[in-house]
């Protein structure tokens, strides 16, 4: 139950949009049928937007599928149908996905797995052995890799580990402890930042490890919240990173487990520039979150965690080049209270089409795409779990 | 209070030594399971569960029935009545529930088959005289019951020593010592061992076809790993002489083991083990029963029971195992208290019971509340019996109160439940019999959905089961020689207030709800020939069953009307035997039809159907000295890959060569 909690606890991708256009050749994956959801965007400068399914616990029921944006067709398990001798398939527990040089990365948490797939036509192309893996991020030379590194809940304190891969040879040349439970990453300049959460432990970390990229060492540590997670930089070099908050657990006069929030989950923001000066952004709860090309960042949570209500919110916070102040649209009201339990979300820069990943647990979930009014355009059963997206 | 029942237990005693009258070992009638209930079970004989070789094995025959099991010597396994899941079903030795109060699993592999006479399975209302009122709350139950002593003219002790060795290294010996006291008093003592290293190799494959209709995918073979098993199993059973006024008995069982728990198999990157996970278990009982008439037309029967499991399990750190491992203990402490009583008067028979019971869960997990719960069942049973009509109708009424930690004191809730049942069964000819049942239970959430921390929800309400059932036996042909009987069930069960975990509204946590409805119509076929010729016996016995299990909690979820998770439209076995001076051969053959991993019936949550083949065969030597007994069985005879539960694999052919010497 200790690593289904962790499960439920690792949560939606940094997704790397990155803003490639695709020159319309066909792949070795146009067979791939799917099923019809949508109009064709004919004119959209993605060709795909993946999605991958993390699948149950221990489950080895993870996939990857695709929304094909020129026939409107959802593709499940496109890994497994490009990749049908694989043994085993993806595996366990997807956690991240990132798309780098035209090439989709996969984050196995469960197999302890980086596979790089051909971007193109989903094949392999490489498995990379990372005990534990967490999320990646990118410089020209190296992909880096936060991982717990062989903790486990309920047993000592264990210091994670960022763990260096080279992109020419594909093997792990270089390796950096953290603190403990690391999760988001993100390169800036010569500087690596990892989120640490100390999910594990009885008291959360609540640092940023920053990394020199050129010896792998740490340098400094940004104190700023209880249990961080997720941690992407925008296009300015400004380092956004959210906080689950900080609870303790009590009971009500009926002896029922209740959750008090001691500390909201929230969004941060710093900067190098800055001296690493931690500003919170007031009142944006964060479940899953994105950073946009057009200039803002997505997030959805729930507003009302701190009463124990259930009003799940999209929050538009601006960043580099965005403008105006943070919008916070609830849910419910909108095309988008049919989704049930928002576990990723993506946003297509170009339309501004909003894509959320629905987590059922019990059941395969749901991709809907939403305008940026929330109007529904189309939705599609995933796998088991969908939570991290990626426009190709 | 454990000090109140053990003087209640010398009290037991007492009386029953003081009941003792003259020694009749053998023709006082048996006190089974079978007799006097309104319903006949479906039973496995002792000469049947020869054939097998672990329990399961036996249970999974009959019809009705999903046995849930993980794979491997130490795999656990747990039974699964008409869908209802395997909490609603009791599992009785001798009479008095096996309990675990943690997660209500019981796992049917910690139990010998060494003094086994007979395992019967009610659906719905077993109704003889003298239950105690637990035996009214299960929507199922099946009996485990112990076979006595029999001692040959002059003899005062019998011996039984016997190994087995077989696939998987496993090396299980055992000794049985039958002792008959003056006085007609009978002493057994079982011990039995079990070594093996589990290991086993399995198929882990996919194909996959393409609309184009080529074939691609891979089939690969793994070794089971850290599936290791070392355990004891110790018993004694005391039992007073047989008279037709009284009797009583004593049992004393304690199970010992360690294992690993090689985990669901998944992709993992080769230098790591999927898992180096491990469990230890205690569990002990001591149990008596005692029964007795006491005056003309009433008789009564006292139970009782203090039990004592333990289990330990260690999660160890995959990539450095040398590191510290994580370490949770759990105690479950348990203490019983049942008093019946029973009055026939011509037509007429009235049943009254009163059991009690306390249950204590210690942990050592953050956080834990430490759940103590106090259970009283009362029952009012009366039965009308024609001969050609015979009807019983049960009420009873549960009331359940638990005390647990709740910041620095101990809090308390409760939940009651009414209980009714009615059970008929009518003879219209000396070979036609028709019955059925409509039986409303509750189960009680255990004290993993109630109390586990941050988990739990103490607010849940107990699962409702709701049966009705109609079937029919036909004897078509009883004669000296050949024997025919066909049987016919059909069931209509709906379950509200199924306890799931789901996401609350802050989605990191989770909790148990009662948000499941499960709605299943049912049937079940058994075919049971056998001839009899100069020497021998032969015949077989072929069971069908038909589960329509549908997923009714959510209209918008794609789950809706959905076959529930692990439960086939079509499963069935069959068996074939042949006895022949001295040789018994057995054959059997499983299938199961497909099934889902979730309600959401589609292609990618699909398990295959499976079938298996088994075999058996024995041969008894009558020696001057004694008797010599050898056995073999050879389990899934066509190597068949598959699994039960998903990401568990079972093991493909194996074998276990017995050979016991009686004397």
């Amino acid at each position: 139950m200790n690593k289904f909690a962790l499960l439920v606890f690792s949560m939606a991708a940094l997704v790397v949009t990155a803003g490639c256009s695709k020159e319309e050749t066909t792949s070795r994956d146009a067979d791939l049928a799917g099923v019809n959801v949508a109009v064709g965007e004919k004119k959209s400068p993605f060709s795909k937007l993946f999605v991958l399914n993390e699948g149950g616990f221990q489950k080895n029921n993870s996939t990857l599928d695709f929304f094909r944006f020129s026939d409107g067709n959802y593709v499940s398990d496109a890994f497994g149908s490009m990749n049908p001798a694989v043994v085993q398939g993806l595996g366990d527990t997807g956690n991240d996905i990132a798309i780098h040089d035209g090439k989709i990365w996969l984050v196995m948490n469960g197999s302890g797995f980086v596979h790089a797939l051909d971007a193109s036509d989903e094949t392999i192309i490489v498995s990379i052995p990372v005990p534990d893996p967490r999320y990646i991020a990118f410089d020209d030379s190296h992909a880096y890799v936060s991982s717990y590194a062989g903790a486990i809940y309920g047993g000592d304190a264990k210091k994670g580990k960022v763990y260096r891969i080279s992109l020419s040879n594909y093997r792990i040349d270089g390796e950096v402890e953290v603190g403990c439970q690391p999760e988001g990453i993100a390169v800036v300049g010569n500087e690596i930042f990892v989120a640490n959460s100390g999910g594990y432990n009885w008291v959360h970390e609540n640092t940023v490890s920053v990394i020199d990229r050129a010896t792998l060492k740490v340098t400094s540590s940004v104190e700023v919240a209880s249990n961080l997670h997720f941690l992407a930089a925008d296009s300015n070099g400004t380092v956004w990173v959210s906080s689950y908050g900080e609870s303790a657990w009590t009971q009500d006069d009926d002896g029922n487990w209740i959750q008090n929030m001691s500390e909201p989950m929230g969004l941060f923001s710093f900067s190098n520039k800055n001296g690493y000066g931690v500003t919170p952004v007031n009142n944006v709860h964060v479940s899953c979150m994105t950073i946009c090309d057009d200039g803002y960042l997505y997030a959805i949570g729930n507003a009302a965690e701190m009463t124990g209500g259930y009003d799940n919110t999209l929050y538009k916070v601006p960043v580099a080049g965005g403008a105006g102040a943070v919008t916070a649209v609830s849910l419910p009201g909108t095309d988008a209270s049919r989704v049930g339990n928002p576990y990723g979300i993506c946003v297509n820069p170009r339309n501004g089409d909003i894509y959320i990943a629905d987590a059922d647990y019990t059941a395969p979930g749901k991709v809907w795409c939403f305008t940026k009014d929330l109007k529904l355009k189309w939705s599609a059963v995933a796998g088991i779990i969908p939570a991290h997206m990626a426009l190709y | 209070m454990r000090r109140l029942f053990l003087s209640l237990m010398t009290l037991v005693l007492c009386l029953g030594a003081s009941a003792q009258e003259t020694p009749d070992t053998l023709s006082a009638a048996r006190v089974s399971s079978v007799r006097g209930s309104v319903v006949a079970p479906q039973v496995i004989t002792s000469k049947e569960l020869r054939s097998v070789s672990a329990l399961p094995e036996a249970v999974r025959r009959f019809a009705g029935v999903q046995l849930r099991d993980y794979g491997g010597v130490g795999g656990l396994r747990t039974v699964n009545v008409r869908s209802l899941g395997s909490e609603h079903t009791g599992v009785f030795v001798d009479g008095i529930q096996v309990d675990n109060a943690q997660n209500m699993q019981v796992d049917l592999g910690r139990f010998g088959l060494e003094g086994l006479g007979a395992v019967s399975l009610f659906s719905g209302q077993k109704s003889s005289p003298l239950q105690s009122a637990k035996e009214y709350s299960s929507a199922s139950s099946l009996y485990l019951e112990s076979s006595e002593p029999v001692f040959r003219p002059g003899k005062r002790d019998n011996w039984i020593i016997g190994s087995s060795v077989g696939s998987f290294g496993t090396f299980s010996p055992r000794a049985v010592w039958e002792h008959a006291f003056k006085g007609g008093t009978s002493l057994r003592l079982t011990g039995e061992g079990v070594s093996s290293t589990g290991r086993y190799r399995f198929h882990v494959k996919d194909y996959r076809q393409y609309p184009d209709g080529s074939i691609a995918g891979y089939d690969t073979t793994m070794t089971r790993q850290n599936c290791d098993l070392a355990g004891v199993r110790a018993e004694a059973r005391l039992s007073s002489p047989r008279s037709s006024g009284s009797f009583w008995n004593i049992h004393a069982y304690f199970y010992g083991s360690g294992r690993g728990l090689p985990g669901p198999v998944y992709k993992k990157a080769g230098e790591y083990p999927l898992s180096l996970d491990r469990q230890t278990d205690r569990d002990a009982f001591i149990q008596g029963r005692y029964v007795r008439e006491i005056c003309k037309g009433w008789s009564m029967a006292l139970r009782t029971k203090l039990s004592f499991s333990h289990l330990e399990y260690t999660d160890f750190p995959e990539l450095a195992p040398e590191d510290s491992p994580a370490r949770y203990n759990y105690r479950n402490h348990s203490a019983y208290l049942s008093a019946a009583a029973s009055r026939t008067a011509g037509k007429f028979r009235l049943n009254v019971a009163q059991d009690l019971q306390y249950d204590y869960l210690d942990a050592d997990l953050r956080g834990f509340v430490f759940p103590g719960r106090l259970s009283s069942w009362s029952c009012v049973s009366a039965a009308f019996l024609t001969g050609p009509l015979d009807v019983s109708a049960n009420l009873l009424y549960l009331i359940e109160r638990d005390s647990f930690l709740s910041g620095d004191d101990r809090s308390s809730s409760s939940r009651d439940a009414l209980m009714p049942s009615l059970v008929f069964s009518w003879k219209p000819s000396g070979r036609l019999s028709v019955n059925g049942f409509a039986k409303r239970s509750f189960r009680m959430p255990t004290f993993n959905d109630l109390y586990y921390t941050t988990v739990g929800s103490k607010t849940l309400d107990p699962e409702d089961a709701f049966q009705l059932d109609l079937g029919a036996e036909w004897r078509a042909v009883e004669s000296i020689s050949h024997h025919l009987a066909l049987k016919v069930d059909v069931y209509r069960n709906l379950l509200r207030n199924k306890i799931i975990a789901v996401p609350t509204s802050n989605q990191f946590r989770w909790s148990m709800y009662n948000l499941g409805k499960v709605s299943v119509l049912g049937g079940d076929l058994t075919a049971d020939y056998s001839f009899r010729f100069d020497d021998g016996e032969a015949g077989l016995v072929a069971r069908y069953t038909l589960q329509r299990s549908r997923d009714r909690s959510d209209p918008e979820a794609l789950t809706w009307n959905g076959q529930i998770p692990y439960i086939p439209l079509h499963s069935g076995s069959v068996n074939l035997f042949g006895s022949f001076s001295g040789w018994r051969a057995d054959m059997t053959f499983f299938a199961t039809g497909e099934r889902f991993t979730t309600s959401a019936n589609l292609p990618a949550y699909r398990l295959a159907p499976w079938t298996t083949l088994d075999a058996a065969l024995s041969k008894d030597i009558s020696l001057k000295t004694g008797s010599l007994s050898l056995k073999l069985r050879l389990n899934n005879l066509l190597n068949e890959q598959y699994a039960i539960v998903d990401n568990y694999p079972m093991p493909g052919f194996n074998f276990l060569f017995g050979i016991t010497f009686a004397f």
